[in-house]
C-alpha cells in the first residue's frame, strides 16, 4: 500500500508501518517521534485533500 | 471465417448437442466496426453467431458466476487466468466450468486504430497477420501486430493456463527483458510529477466505472463506493474523490490483476487506469515471486502468510 | 460591414462571417459571455469551458461528451450552510453563489440542442421549476454548428433531430468552406451576433437555399434509423413483460458509459458532504444502470437484478417517455450510447426489438 500510494505520488515518509506492544512503551513513544519529525520535513500534505469549503 | 472461429463453433455445437453444456459464453461480431459483443449462446443454431478475432478484448471470466449448470466459456489466455483467481476465491465451480481456450495473439487498440482516420471508421476486416481499415474517405492495411493494445504488447502468457478444449494451436511465448517498462518510468519521476502523471490520468474520469465493472476481479455485492453506510468516499467530481476511487479499485486488484486490459478497454474516455494496478502487479512479482491466476493450487500472497513476506516495512 | 445594435430589430436572419475574422468574433462575444464548447482534448472531443484564448473546436465528428453539462454539470455544488450552532443562520441550507451571468455554448451539435429541450421537459414543469437548471439555461445562449459529413454513429434524423436540427438553437452555423453562415433563430441569438460583431449580412432566400442543400447532403450521409413506429400501439406491461429482456442485458456490464454520455440523461444524486462546520450539498449525475439508484433505505431494492435495469433505461427512453409527454422519444441520436458502450448495446437494435416484438401465443 506504501509502494502504491508512493508510485501516486504521495511522499513515502507519510505513511508508516509498525508494530508496538502495549508493553513497549519506549519503542511507541520513539515511534511517534521518528513519524512526527518525517512528516514535519515534508511540510503540510495538500495531495487528496479537498480544497473547497475552507 | 478464421479457423479459431471455426473450431469454436464446432466445439460449442457439440457441448450443445451433448448437453454437456447449458450454455456457451462467447463473443459475437458488434453491430458497429471493431466492436464485438459478449453473448450466451443456449442452442445449436445460434452457435454461428460465435466469433473469435482481435476486438474480442473484454474479458469473459467476468460473465462466469452465478449459473446453475454447467456452461462452457471462451478463454483467451488472460481470461483463463481470470478463471483460476476465480476458482481460487470460490467464486466458480471449476466442475461446472467447461473452457474453451484461445491462445490469443493480442488484441487490437482501437483508440490507436481509429487515430489514424480524422472520420468515422467504417469497415475493420481482418486477414491474417494484417486488418484493412476503411473509413469513408481513406483506406488503410495495418500490421495488428503494431497496433496491439498496450498489455497484450507486453503479455507473457498468451496460452490459456487451463481449459477443457483449444480452439487452435498454442503460441510461442514471448520472454520480456523489461516486463514493466511503464512502471519504471512512472517510478523514476519525483514525487510531485508522479502526482501530476495520475492528476492529468484521472482528470477526465466520469466515474462511470466500467473498468470496475469490466475487470472480473470486482464481484463484490456492495463495491466500497457504492457503500452508503458508512460512506467511505465522495461520490462527487472532486479529483480527491476520483482519485481515491481509483486508488482503492486498484489497490483491491493486488495480487489478483492478469492485466487482461479489460478496464482500459471498457473505457469510454480512453484512460489507462493500468498505470495503477501495474505498479501492485510489478509488485507482486518482485516480492513474492506471484502472476496471478497461474495456479489453482497456490494461495495469493495477500490471503496467505509466510515468515518469509518481506516485512521491512514494518518498523 | 461590422454590424451596430441600431439594426437590432429588424429582420436578419442570416450573416455570413469569414473564417478570418472567426477569432475576433470569439474575442468580441467573451465581454459578454462565459463561452463554452468542443475542445480536444487526450480523452476525446469534451464540451468546456473555453478558457482564455482557446476557440471552439469547429471541426469534429463526435464529441464523447454532451453539452448537457453546461446546465447541469456532473457535479455541481448548490447549497451550503455551517454546523457551527454560534451563527444565526446554522443548519439552514442557502443556495451558493454561482455564476449565472450570460452563456454561450459555441460549435454544439444540433442534436445536444433538442436534447436540451427534452431535459427541459423535466427541470422546468408547469408546477415545478428546478432552479439550478433553469438559471443556468436561461443564462445560456445555445450557437450550433450543423453537421455537413454525419459520422458512422448518428442516426438524429429517425429521433426527430437532424443534422440542421434547429429545435433549441438561438443560432446555427453551417460551415461552407472559407465562411461561416449563421442563421439566427431568436432574439438571443440576435443578442450573441450583436455581440460577436463579426459578418455581413446575407440574403434570406439564397442562405436558406444554401442551409437546404448542405441539409440533403447531410442526412443523404445518415444510413441508420431507430425504428420506434409500432411501440405506442404496445402497452407498456406487453413490452415490460416480453422475453429477450435478458438476452438484451446478457452482457451489460452496469457501468453508468451510456446514461453519462447520453445527452437526454437527467437523473441526479443529492450528497451532503461535512467538513469541519462547513457542510455543503451536492448534486452528481446519477445512472439508473447501477443498483444503488434505486436501493431503498429499507434494504429492499425494486430494481435489484441487471436485466431490471437495463429494461428501465429502453422502456424510459423509447416507451414511457414518448407515452408520458408525447413528444416522441427519449434520445436524439447521437450515438454516443452506442460508440461508448463497453459491451456493444446498441440502442438502434433494442428498439428494433422492441418495435417488432410481436408475442404469438
Amino acid at each position: 500500500m506504501g509502494n502504491l500510494l508512493e508510485h501516486m505520488g504521495i511522499e513515502r515518509d507519510r505513511v508508516h508501518f509498525s508494530w508496538i506492544s502495549s508493553a513497549e512503551a519506549i519503542k511507541f513513544v520513539d515511534i511517534v517521534k521518528e513519524i512526527s519529525e518525517k512528516v514535519r520535513a515534508l511540510g503540510p500534505n495538500t495531495k487528496l485533500v479537498k480544497e473547497y469549503n475552507e | 471465417m478464421n479457423t479459431c472461429t471455426k473450431r469454436i463453433r464446432e466445439i460449442a455445437s457439440a457441448l450443445l448437442e451433448k448437453k454437456e453444456v447449458e450454455k456457451v459464453i462467447g463473443f459475437a461480431t458488434g453491430t458497429i466496426p471493431m466492436a464485438s459483443n459478449p453473448i450466451v449462446v443456449t442452442s445449436k443454431q445460434d452457435v454461428e453467431k460465435l466469433v473469435f478475432n482481435s476486438t474480442c478484448g473484454l474479458n469473459l471470466a467476468n460473465y462466469i458466476r452465478n449459473h446453475k449448470g454447467k456452461i462452457a466459456v471462451i478463454a483467451k489466455g488472460c481470461d483463463a487466468r481470470n478463471i483460476v483467481t476465480h476458482v481460487i476465491e470460490n467464486q466458480a465451480d471449476r466442475e461446472k466450468l467447461h473452457i474453451i481456450g484461445v491462445p490469443c495473439s493480442g488484441m487490437i487498440d482501437k483508440n490507436k486504430v481509429a487515430s489514424l482516420f480524422k472520420d468515422d471508421i467504417v469497415e475493420f476486416i481482418e486477414d491474417g497477420d494484417t486488418a484493412t481499415i476503411k473509413s469513408a474517405t481513406k483506406e488503410e492495411t495495418i500490421n495488428k501486430k503494431d497496433y496491439l493494445r498496450h498489455n497484450c504488447s507486453l503479455c507473457t502468457h498468451k496460452n490459456p493456463v487451463i481449459y477443457d478444449d483449444l480452439a487452435c494451436d498454442e503460441g510461442e511465448e514471448q520472454s520480456l527483458e523489461i516486463p514493466y517498462p511503464d512502471v519504471d518510468a512512472i517510478q523514476s519521476l519525483d514525487a510531485n510529477a508522479k502526482w501530476q502523471h495520475f492528476q492529468e490520468l484521472t482528470k477526465n474520469c466520469i466515474r462511470c466505472y466500467s473498468c470496475r465493472n469490466a475487470r472480473p476481479l470486482c464481484y463484490c455485492p456492495t463495491c466500497f463506493v457504492d457503500e452508503a453506510g458508512p460512506q467511505w468516499v465522495g461520490k462527487g467530481q472532486d479529483e480527491t474523490d476520483v482519485n481515491t476511487f481509483h486508488f482503492l479499485r486498484a489497490f483491491h486488484c493486488a495480487g489478483r490483476c492478469t492485466d487482461c486490459g479489460a478496464c482500459v478497454e471498457a473505457c469510454p474516455m480512453d484512460i489507462n487506469v493500468r498505470d495503477f494496478t501495474r505498479k501492485l502487479n510489478k509488485d507482486s512479482f518482485e516480492l513474492f515471486g506471484w502472476e496471478a491466476g497461474l495456479d489453482t493450487t497456490r494461495r495469493p500472497p495477500l490471503d496467505s502468510y509466510s515468515p518469509d513476506d518481506p516485512n521491512d516495512f514494518i518498523k | 460591414m461590422i454590424l451596430s445594435s441600431k439594426e437590432k430589430g429588424h429582420t436578419m436572419k442570416f450573416i455570413t462571417i469569414d473564417k478570418k475574422d472567426w477569432a475576433k468574433g470569439i474575442e468580441n462575444s467573451r465581454k459578454a459571455y462565459q463561452l463554452f464548447g468542443p475542445v480536444k482534448e487526450k480523452n476525446g472531443v469534451l464540451i468546456k469551458n473555453l478558457e482564455k484564448g482557446v476557440l471552439p473546436l469547429m471541426e469534429y465528428t463526435d464529441s464523447v461528451m454532451s453539452a448537457k453539462s453546461v446546465m447541469f454539470p456532473q457535479s455541481e455544488m448548490i447549497l451550503k450552510t455551517t454546523l457551527d450552532e454560534s451563527k444565526e443562520d446554522h443548519h439552514i441550507m442557502k443556495r451558493v453563489d454561482t455564476n449565472y451571468s450570460p452563456r454561450a455554448v459555441v460549435g454544439m451539435r444540433p442534436f445536444d440542442a433538442k436534447a436540451i429541450q427534452l431535459v427541459k421537459m423535466n427541470f422546468d414543469t408547469k408546477d415545478f421549476r428546478d432552479p439550478y437548471w433553469c438559471d443556468a439555461y436561461e443564462a445560456t445562449t445555445f450557437v450550433g454548428l450543423a453537421v455537413n459529413k454525419p459520422g458512422l454513429y448518428d442516426f438524429s434524423t429517425s429521433a426527430g433531430s437532424g443534422p440542421f436540427g434547429e429545435d433549441g438553437l438561438d443560432v446555427l452555423l453551417a460551415d461552407m468552406d472559407d465562411k461561416y453562415v449563421a442563421k439566427i433563430l431568436s432574439d438571443k441569438g440576435q443578442d450573441f451576433i450583436d455581440i460577436f460583431a463579426v459578418g455581413t449580412s446575407s440574403d434570406e432566400k439564397e442562405s436558406q437555399v444554401l442551409f437546404d442543400v448542405l441539409r440533403k447532403e447531410a442526412e443523404k450521409n445518415i444510413a441508420s434509423a431507430i425504428e420506434t413506429d409500432k411501440l405506442k400501439d404496445k402497452t407498456i406491461l406487453y413490452l415490460h413483460e416480453a422475453p429477450f429482456w435478458d438476452d438484451v442485458a446478457f452482457s451489460c456490464i452496469n457501468c453508468g458509459t451510456c446514461t453519462y454520455v447520453c445527452p437526454t440523461c437527467w437523473c441526479f444524486d443529492i450528497q451532503d458532504e461535512t467538513k469541519r462546520k462547513a457542510s455543503t450539498r451536492f448534486r452528481n449525475w446519477d445512472t439508473c444502470m447501477s443498483s444503488l439508484f434505486t436501493s431503498h433505505a429499507s434494504g429492499h431494492n425494486p430494481r435489484d437484478a441487471k436485466t431490471q435495469r437495463v429494461r428501465q433505461r429502453f422502456m424510459h427512453k423509447l416507451k414511457y417517455f414518448p407515452d408520458k409527454y408525447e413528444e416522441g422519444i427519449m434520445c436524439v441520436g447521437c450515438g454516443r450510447c452506442v460508440k461508448s458502450c463497453p459491451v456493444n448495446i446498441d440502442i438502434r437494435k433494442v428498439a428494433k426489438t422492441m418495435n417488432s416484438y410481436e408475442n404469438k401465443e
